[in-house]
C-alpha cells in the first residue's frame, strides 16, 4: 500500500504539531522552531519531487498516474453516501503539486524575516501546506470540500497577524469571500451525491444520471464557488486586498498556491462532474476572461502601490486560464496547467521581490522608487525573469503554457482569443514599465544605501527561478504528464 | 424477550434506575454527614453515571441478537427500550459524567449544597433518558417537567450573582410556556385520536384535521424549546451567561438532547409521514431559527452567549434531519434521523468542550467579555487553542467535525427535496463560520491586555476532560462511522 500522497499531506501538519510544542523565547529557539517547520515542508517538497519522477516513470512505462499511488480507505458508509478518504494524483495534480510544495518551502524559508510570533506563523504556513496538498490530491467530494475549509482559518488569520496596515480589512474580505466559496461548495457536493443518485461521494464515480437543471445549478454553483478562489472578474477584490495588505510571505502563499487551487477545481468538477452545462455556457465563461483580462492589466496599470500591480495582473494572468477552461480542449487545458505552473512560480517570485524592495525602500509606492538597479540589480535580474517568465518568454515557465492556451483556444472562442491575446500585449507593456519605473531611471539620494539581495533572498529565490527555467526548458517532458491527466476531462466533455 | 415486569426493571429502567437511586443515596449520605466533602458526592454521582453507562452496555449486549433493534417493550407500547433510546440515553450519560468530572469549580461555592446538585445533575439525566424511551403522552409529558424543574433548580443552585437566580427564574418561565404548549398540544391529540400513544396517532389522526393541525404545531412548537430553537431559545443564552459554566453546559445539552429525543419520537415516530402538518412545520421552524441564531452570532460580545448562539445554531440545523425519514429523492431509505443523531452527538460533545474550556478560564480568573480573551494566545497557548478547537466544532469550522455533521445534516435535506433548506443551512453555517473566524481573531490576532493568566491554576481533572472533548471534536471528524453506526441503528428503530 503506498502512503506517498499522505505523507505529502500531511507531513507538514505533523511538524506543525511538533513546533507547537517547542518553545520561541529566544532567537536560538525560534530558530529552532523554524528548522523543525523546514523539516515538514522538505519532506513535503522532497517526497513530491520524487513522486513526479515516478510519475514520469509510470507514464513511460504505459501505466497511468492516479491508479498507482492511490490511497483509497472508507470514511464512513453508513449513511445517504459512502465517502472515502481517497487521495490520488494524476498528470493536473503532479505538476500543481510540484508547485505548491515549492513555493511553501520558500515560504517557510521566509520565515527567518519573520522575528515575532514565529512558531504561529510556522503552524499557520504548515496548516495552509496540509490543506492546499489536500484539496489537490482529494479524489473524493466531501474530503476535498473538508480540506477547502482547512485553508480559510490558517489563511485568514496569516493576513491579520502578520498583515501590514489594513490587513484587518483585507482578512475580512477573504474570510468572507472564502466562506461564500465554501458554502457554495457545500451545497454543490449536497447535489451531487443526492442528484446523481450514485450513493458515494468519490470523484471517479461516474455522474451521468441527474436532471440538466440540477446539472446546471450544481455548475454555477461550482463556478462561482472557484472563480472567487481564483479571484476571477467581479469576484476579485478579496485578492486584491489581501495581496496588498499580506506580510511578503504570506502573499507569495496567496499568488502562487490559492488561486491555482480555484482553476484546479474548476477544472476538476466544474467541468468533469458538469460537462453539458459548462460546454454549454462556454461562450459566457470566455467572456468572463475577456472581460477579466482587460480589467486586470488596465487595472494593474492603474496602480500606484506595487503588491496591488501583481494582484491586478494575477487577475489579468488568471484570466488565460479562464479562456482555456471556456475552450474545453485538450491542448488549453494542457496550456492551462503549465500556465498555471508558470503563474505559480513567476507571481510568487514576484511577489518576494516586491517585499524585498518594499522592506529596503520603505514605502510601497512605485512612484516613489526608482533607480535600485545601481544599488540592487541582482534583485533587478529576479524581479525580471520572473516577469518574463509571466509574459510568456520562450525558455521559462510561461511560454509553453500561453502558446498551448491560444492555440488550444482559437478554434473554438476566435475572438475572445484575439482579444485575451491583445490584453497580454498590455500586460506585457505593464510589466516592463513598472520594472523601468523601479529599477531604472536615475539613481535616488534616499536609496542610496539600499542593498542588494541576501544570502536568505538568494536561497528563497533562487529555487524560482530553477523551477521557472525548469518548466520553460523542459516543458515537453511536463506535457505528456498533464495530457494523461487532461484526458479525463476531455473524454467526459465530449460525453465519453 | 418476554415484556415482563422483571424484564422492564432491569432492562428497560436499569439505566435510569442506577441515576435515581445514586441521587438519592448521596442525598442521604448529605442528609446523616452534613460536612463531607464535596468531591465525595462528586465521586458518588460519577459511580452511579458510570453503573447508568454499564446498565446501557448490559441491554445494548442483549440487544445484539434483536434483529428489530428494540430490547423491551412495556406498558402497551408506551415505554420502549430500543437502539434509538440507549443511543440518547449514552449520550446524556456521557454528558452527565464530564460534568460531574469538571464540576468542581461550580461546587467549590457551594459546598453545603454539592449534593443536592449532584442529585440534580442525576435525575435530570434519567429524565432525558426517559424521554428518549417514552412513547406515551403523558410520561413524555412529566418527564419533560421533571426535567425542566430539575435544570432550572441546578442553574439558580449554583448561581454566583444576582442575575444567576433571575436568568434562572427567566428559564423556568420560558420552558413553563413550552412545556404548556407540548401540553395542550398533546392534550388536543388526545381529544382527537382518544389515545395517549404516540405510535398510533398518525393512524388515528385522520378526523378533525384542524384541531390535529393546532396539536401538532403547539407540540413541535414547545418541544423547540426544550431543544434550544426560535421561538422560545432566549433561555440558551441567558443561561449560558448567568450560570457558572460547568452546569450552564450540562443545562444546555441535557436539554438539548432531550429535545431532540422527544421531537424525534413525537414527529418521526408519532407523527410519521400521516400527519402533513409537521413536515411544513418544521422546515419552516428551522429556517427561521437558523437565521436569527446565526445572525445573532455574528454580533455577540461575550463568549458564552456565543457559545450558546453557536449551540442554537447547531440544534435548528438538527431539525434538518427530522424531514429525512422515510424514502430519499431516489427511492432509497433516507438517513436523516442518522445525520441528526450523529449530529446531536457531535453538537452535545462540542457544546461540552466549550463550555468546559471557559470553565476553565473563569476558575483562572478570566472574564466572559471578548475583550477579556483577547490576545488570549499570547497568554497562554494552550487554552486559546482549546477554545479555538471547540467553537470551531460547534460553528462546524472545517475539517472538524461539526463541519461533518452539517455537511450530513445538509445533504439529507437535500435528499428529502428540501433543497431550499439546504441552501438556507449552508448559508446559515457561512455565518457561524465568519462568527468564528472573528473569535479565533480575537484569540490570536489582537493583542491583550497582560492579565497574567495559565491553565496551571484549574483542575488537573477539568484540563483532562475539557482536552478529550475538544480531541474527540478533531477525532470524531477522522472516524465518524462508528457514531454513524451507532446512530443508523437508533434510527432504524425510530422509523
Amino acid at each position: 500500500m503506498s502512503i506517498i500522497l499522505s505523507t505529502i499531506v500531511w507531513s507538514p501538519l505533523l511538524f506543525a504539531v511538533i513546533a507547537m510544542f517547542l518553545p520561541e523565547r529566544n532567537e536560538e529557539q525560534r530558530a529552532r522552531v523554524r528548522t523543525i517547520a523546514l523539516g515538514g515542508a522538505g519532506v513535503s517538497f522532497f517526497v513530491t519531487t520524487f513522486f513526479a519522477i515516478l510519475g514520469q516513470i509510470g507514464l513511460g512505462q504505459g501505466g497511468g498516474l492516479a491508479s498507482a499511488y492511490e490511497e483509497n480507505h472508507t470514511w464512513f458508509s453508513s449513511f445517504l453516501f459512502q465517502a472515502h478518504y481517497d487521495l490520488t494524483a494524476d498528470g493536473i495534480t503532479l505538476p500543481l503539486l510540484v508547485v505548491v510544495t515549492t513555493v511553501f518551502g520558500c515560504a517557510v524559508f521566509h520565515s527567518w524575516k519573520v522575528h515575532e510570533r514565529v512558531r504561529l506563523y510556522v503552524i499557520l504556513v504548515l496548516l495552509l501546506e496540509t490543506a492546499v496538498t489536500g484539496v489537490l490530491c482529494s479524489a473524493d467530494f466531501v474530503l476535498f470540500a473538508a480540506f477547502w475549509g482547512l485553508l480559510l482559518l490558517p489563511m485568514y488569520l496569516l493576513i491579520r497577524v502578520f498583515g501590514g496596515d489594513g490587513a484587518r480589512r483585507a482578512a475580512a474580505w477573504f474570510a468572507a469571500f472564502h466562506a461564500v466559496s465554501l458554502a457554495l461548495i457545500v451545497v454543490t457536493v449536497a447535489i451531487i451525491v443526492v442528484e446523481a443518485g450514485t450513493q458515494s461521494s468519490d470523484m471517479a464515480t461516474d455522474l451521468q444520471k441527474w436532471s440538466i437543471t440540477a446539472e446546471t445549478f450544481g455548475f454555477w454553483l461550482s463556478f462561482v464557488a472557484f472563480a472567487i478562489a481564483m479571484a476571477v472578474f467581479p469576484v476579485h477584490t478579496w485578492m486584491l486586498e489581501a495581496q496588498a495588505k499580506a506580510s511578503a510571505g504570506v502573499a507569495t502563499i496567496l499568488s502562487g498556491t490559492m488561486l491555482l487551487l480555484g482553476a484546479y477545481g474548476m477544472m476538476r468538477i466544474s467541468l468533469v462532474v458538469f460537462p453539458v452545462p459548462a460546454h454549454y455556457y462556454s461562450f459566457a465563461i470566455t467572456g468572463l476572461a475577456v472581460v477579466g483580462a482587460f480589467w486586470g492589466c488596465i487595472g494593474a496599470l492603474r496602480q500606484d502601490e506595487l503588491r496591488r500591480f501583481i494582484a491586478y495582473m494575477n487577475v489579468a494572468q488568471m484570466s488565460l486560464v479562464l479562456l482555456a477552461i471556456g475552450a474545453q480542449t485538450s491542448v488549453a487545458l494542457v496550456g492551462a496547467v503549465l500556465l498555471l505552473a508558470g503563474q505559480g512560480f513567476g507571481s510568487a517570485m514576484l511577489t518576494l521581490v516586491s517585499g524585498a524592495i518594499e522592506e529596503r525602500t520603505r514605502t510601497t509606492s512605485i512612484r516613489a522608487m526608482g533607480g535600485l538597479v545601481t544599488q540592487a540589480p541582482r534583485l533587478a535580474g529576479f524581479w525580471l525573469v520572473a516577469a518574463a517568465s509571466l509574459i510568456g518568454v520562450p525558455l521559462l515557465a510561461g511560454f509553453t503554457g500561453d502558446f498551448m492556451v491560444f492555440a488550444g483556444s482559437f478554434p473554438e472562442h476566435r475572438i475572445a482569443t484575439v482579444l485575451v491575446m491583445a490584453s497580454v500585449i498590455v500586460t506585457t507593456g505593464g510589466l516592463l514599465w513598472v520594472a523601468n519605473r523601479v529599477f531604472f531611471g536615475p539613481a535616488r539620494d534616499q536609496f542610496a544605501r539600499v542593498r542588494d539581495v541576501t544570502l536568505l533572498d538568494l536561497t528563497v529565490l533562487i529555487p524560482l527561478v530553477g523551477a521557472v527555467v525548469l518548466f520553460g526548458v523542459r516543458a515537453g517532458a511536463v506535457v505528456p504528464v498533464i495530457a494523461n491527466g487532461v484526458l479525463e476531462i476531455t473524454t467526459r466533455i465530449s460525453g465519453g | 424477550m418476554a415484556p415482563d415486569f422483571t424484564h422492564a426493571l432491569t432492562l428497560a429502567l436499569l439505566p435510569e434506575a442506577m441515576l435515581v437511586g445514586t441521587a438519592l443515596v448521596s442525598v442521604v449520605i448529605a442528609v446523616l454527614r452534613p460536612g463531607l466533602r464535596p468531591d465525595i458526592h462528586r465521586w458518588i454521582a460519577c459511580i452511579g453515571v458510570l453503573g447508568s453507562l454499564a446498565a446501557c452496555g448490559l441491554v445494548l449486549l442483549g440487544l445484539r441478537n434483536e434483529r428489530s433493534g428494540v430490547a423491551i417493550t412495556v406498558w402497551n407500547g408506551g415505554l420502549v427500550v430500543d437502539s434509538f433510546a440507549l443511543f440518547i440515553a449514552i449520550l446524556a450519560s456521557v454528558s452527565a459524567l464530564c460534568t460531574c468530572l469538571i464540576s468542581d469549580s461550580a461546587v467549590r461555592s457551594i459546598p453545603t449544597r454539592s449534593s443536592a446538585f449532584y442529585a440534580l445533575i442525576l435525575v435530570s439525566t434519567a429524565a432525558a433518558e426517559a424521554i428518549a424511551a417514552e412513547r406515551e403522552m403523558t410520561t413524555l409529558f412529566i418527564a419533560l417537567a421533571l426535567l425542566l424543574v430539575c435544570l432550572v433548580a441546578l442553574g439558580a443552585l449554583v448561581k454566583t450573582n444576582p442575575r444567576g437566580a433571575v436568568s434562572s427564574f427567566e428559564h423556568l418561565i420560558e420552558g413553563s410556556v413550552g412545556i404548556a404548549a407540548v401540553l395542550y398540544g398533546l392534550a388536543l391529540l388526545y381529544g382527537t385520536t382518544r389515545s395517549t400513544n404516540l405510535s398510533t396517532l398518525a393512524a388515528a389522526s385522520a378526523g378533525a384535521p384542524g384541531a390535529v393541525a393546532l396539536g401538532v404545531a403547539l407540540t413541535v412548537l414547545g418541544l423547540c424549546g426544550t431543544l434550544g430553537v426560535f421561538p422560545l431559545r432566549r433561555w440558551v443564552g441567558r443561561v449560558a451567561t448567568n450560570v457558572p459554566a460547568g452546569a450552564a453546559g450540562f443545562i444546555i445539552v441535557t436539554s438539548l438532547i432531550a429535545g431532540a429525543a422527544a421531537l424525534a419520537r413525537v414527529t418521526v415516530s408519532g407523527f410519521g409521514p400521516g400527519v402533513g402538518v409537521w413536515r411544513w412545520l418544521v422546515p419552516i421552524v428551522a429556517a427561521v431559527a437558523l437565521g436569527h441564531a446565526s445572525l445573532s452570532s455574528l454580533r455577540e460580545t461575550t463568549v458564552s452567549r456565543l457559545i450558546g448562539q453557536l449551540v442554537s445554531t447547531q440544534a435548528a440545523m438538527l431539525l434538518l434531519g427530522l424531514l429525512a425519514f422515510t424514502t430519499g429523492s431516489r427511492g432509497l431509505p433516507a438517513y436523516g434521523v442518522t445525520a441528526l443523531l450523529g449530529g446531536l452527538g457531535v453538537t452535545a460533545i462540542a457544546t461540552l468542550a466549550a463550555f468546559s474550556v471557559l470553565a476553565m478560564l473563569q476558575v483562572a480568573g478570566l472574564g466572559d467579555s471578548m475583550d477579556d480573551v483577547r490576545g488570549l494566545a499570547h497568554r497562554s497557548a494552550p487554552a486559546a487553542l482549546l477554545m479555538t478547537v471547540s467553537v470551531g466544532t460547534l460553528a462546524g469550522v472545517p475539517p472538524l467535525a461539526g463541519f461533518l455533521s452539517r455537511v450530513l445534516l445538509i445533504s439529507s435535506a437535500a435528499d428529502a427535496h428540501y433543497g431550499w433548506l439546504a441552501i438556507l443551512a449552508a448559508g446559515a453555517s457561512l455565518l457561524t463560520l465568519l462568527a468564528a473566524v472573528r473569535f479565533v481573531a480575537t484569540l490570536y490576532a489582537d493583542a491583550g491586555d497582560a492579565v497574567p493568566f495559565t491553565l496551571g491554576a484549574t483542575p488537573v481533572i477539568s484540563r483532562i476532560v475539557a482536552s478529550a472533548a475538544c480531541l474527540a471534536g478533531v477525532g470524531l471528524a477522522v472516524i465518524i462511522q462508528p457514531l454513524l453506526a451507532v446512530a443508523t441503528a437508533g434510527a432504524g428503530t425510530l422509523r
